[in-house]
This record gives structure tokens, C-alpha cells and sequence, in this order.
């Protein structure tokens, strides 16, 4: 799985932010991602799968397992509600 | 007519009509060689987008567009608000269209008299120069045109929201963000994109920002401008 094309991500103060670029999304949408969203986000900006996701966050974070997949499924589920993902 | 303005310490040339026209009269500057850029109207695609419109809002609304899109070349933006200057120092209410932007900074103007004027009421260009942010006036000042064509530094912003009671406190983290990606030009170009929030990264490092809940009675402008200003105000 994988991020549509069309994104910017950028700190905006201490927020992090994601907005479209690309007119196939709202262009008043703006998207705001804690750190661990971030890293997420960047992870999907590449074609991966969950378990790499999980595995990830498993290397950079001190969390237990079921919390990290639980947090990643809630995660996507909102990137693909959106249809932000391909 | 091709004319040549000066707009938020630019030079540009547009040649343009009617109420853009007329608005613009205050910016007109001598002809040169070396301006900045000109402002493209993009009449087609206006016309195409919004033909509902008539062709004089069409035209205020694409060169204003237009301008402030050229502008981010320059560091600089537009936010939707009005601003008042009190003091060379520029206060700014930001709010969508119908909540009282102008209601209120003409509260300012009530309570502090000839101390206080309008600099733009509907879209200022804000411009970063050597780290400080400066107001603009300029002809895209709304519909009752008031704009004066000066350079002022800014001293807040404020986002207006209606209330019963007035109240403004600082406004911070990721409802303040968005708060002001909600009224700042937006274009639709990545690159363009990127230098918006580029700049709206230095907007929150360098000007206070706040949210003001207030109603229409003169205490709102009581309230924001003794914490906006730092000052109390001697009321008249």
C-alpha cells in the first residue's frame, strides 16, 4: 500500500502538516500529524506493507506490539476513509 | 490602459478596469522599464470558471489571485482580514467571510478614534523583510474599498469567532495552523504551495497569534487591544 501522489508535508511552527497539491483532493484540506503520524506518513510515501509498517515502528518506538498494530490499522483506516491511499 | 503600480513595495503592471481599476487608483506610479512583474487577469479561464459572476467581480477576484500569487515570489501573502494600525503598529482580524472582521476593527476605530485607521479591510499582502513581517494595503481591500497604500509592521493577528462574552487568548498548536491556512491565499501549484507554508512557519514563530471570542458591543475592542497592544486604552 501506498500514499496518492499530490502531498506536501512540512513543520509548520511545531505542527507537522500534510496538504494537497493536486486538485483531485480538497485544496483547502489541511492534514495535522503528531510524530508518530509523521513517520507513518513517511513510511506510505513508499510502496510497504503493514507488517513492514509494524516492524518499523516496533524499531523506533518503545511499544508493545499489539498497541503499535492497533495504532497503525486505526491509522490507515483513516488515510483510506479519505482515499488517500492508492 | 496599461498602468504601473506600486503594491506592497512592488512595482507591476496591470491594465485592468472597472472596480480594480478604481481601487487601484492610490498605487498608481510612474511607467519603467524594471517592474517586478504584471499582474495577469487570466480572463478566459475566469470566465470559463465563474460565469455566473459579473466580468467586474470576475476581474477583481483573478488580479487579486493573481497578485498575491506572484507575491509568495517575494515572501510574501495574503490573509484574508482587516487591518487596523494603531500606532505604526498593524493589528489584524482574520475570520471567514459574514463573522465580523470589519465589525470589529471598526470597534477599534470607535474606541480609539483618530488614533486608529483601517490599512486594508478585506486582503492585506503580509510580507517577511529581514525577519519582520509588514502589512500592506492594497486595491483588493473588499467592498467598501478602504486601503491605504503604507507598509506597516505587524504587531497580531487575531482569529474572530462570535461569542456572548469577550475573550482572547493565544492561539497555539494545530487549530492555529490550521486556522490560518484556512485564510491565506492558495494556490494551486506545489511550489507555490510549499513557500505558503514555508512562510506560515515564520508567521507563527514571529507574530503573536490569537483567538478572540467576542460579540459587537465596544468592550470586544477593549479586550483585544489591551492584550494585543500591551496597552490600556484611554477611552473617549
Amino acid at each position: 500500500m501506498k500514499l496518492k501522489k499530490g502531498f506536501i508535508l512540512r513543520e509548520v511552527g511545531d505542527e507537522i502538516v500534510a496538504v494537497p497539491s493536486d486538485e483531485i483532493f480538497d485544496m483547502n484540506l489541511m492534514i495535522t500529524l503528531n510524530d508518530t503520524g509523521c513517520f507513518l506518513w513517511k513510511l506510505l510515501e513508499r510502496e510497504t506493507t503493514f507488517e513492514n509498517m509494524v516492524s518499523a515502528v516496533l524499531d523506533e518506538y518503545n511499544i508493545e506490539v499489539s498497541d503499535a498494530e492497533n495504532y497503525i490499522k486505526k491509522f490507515i483506516g483513516t488515510l483510506d476513509e479519505n482515499g488517500f491511499l492508492e | 490602459m496599461e498602468r504601473f503600480y506600486k503594491i506592497a513595495g512592488l512595482t507591476v503592471k496591470m491594465d485592468t478596469f472597472g472596480r480594480t481599476e478604481k481601487q487601484a487608483e492610490n498605487y498608481l506610479c510612474e511607467p519603467c522599464d524594471n517592474y517586478d512583474f504584471c499582474v495577469e487577469p487570466m480572463r478566459e479561464l475566469a470566465c470559463r470558471k465563474y460565469p455566473h459572476w459579473s466580468e467586474d467581480m470576475r476581474e477583481y477576484m483573478f488580479t487579486g489571485a493573481a497578485f498575491y500569487r506572484r507575491l509568495l515570489e517575494f515572501d510574501g501573502l495574503m490573509l484574508h482580514s482587516s487591518a487596523v494600525v494603531v500606532e505604526g503598529r498593524a493589528y489584524l482580524f482574520s475570520a471567514d467571510s459574514g463573522v465580523g472582521k470589519s465589525t470589529h476593527t471598526n470597534l477599534w476605530l470607535q474606541l480609539l478614534g483618530d488614533r486608529a485607521y483601517i490599512l486594508n479591510d478585506d486582503k492585506p499582502a503580509l510580507r517577511l523583510e529581514k525577519g519582520v513581517f509588514y502589512a500592506y494595503g492594497t486595491p483588493w481591500s473588499g467592498k467598501n474599498d478602504i486601503s491605504v497604500a503604507e507598509r506597516i509592521p505587524v504587531a497580531g493577528i487575531a482569529f474572530v469567532e462570535r461569542g456572548e462574552t469577550n475573550r482572547i487568548e493565544p492561539f497555539k498548536g494545530s487549530a492555529a495552523v490550521a486556522a490560518i491556512y484556512k485564510q491565506v491565499n492558495h494556490p494551486k501549484t506545489s511550489e507555490c504551495r510549499i513557500k505558503v507554508l514555508e512562510l506560515m512557519d515564520k508567521m507563527v514563530k514571529n507574530i503573536p497569534i490569537w483567538r478572540l471570542q467576542c460579540n459587537m458591543d465596544i468592550g470586544a475592542a477593549k479586550v483585544s487591544y489591551a492584550a494585543m497592544s500591551g496597552k490600556k486604552c484611554d477611552e473617549r
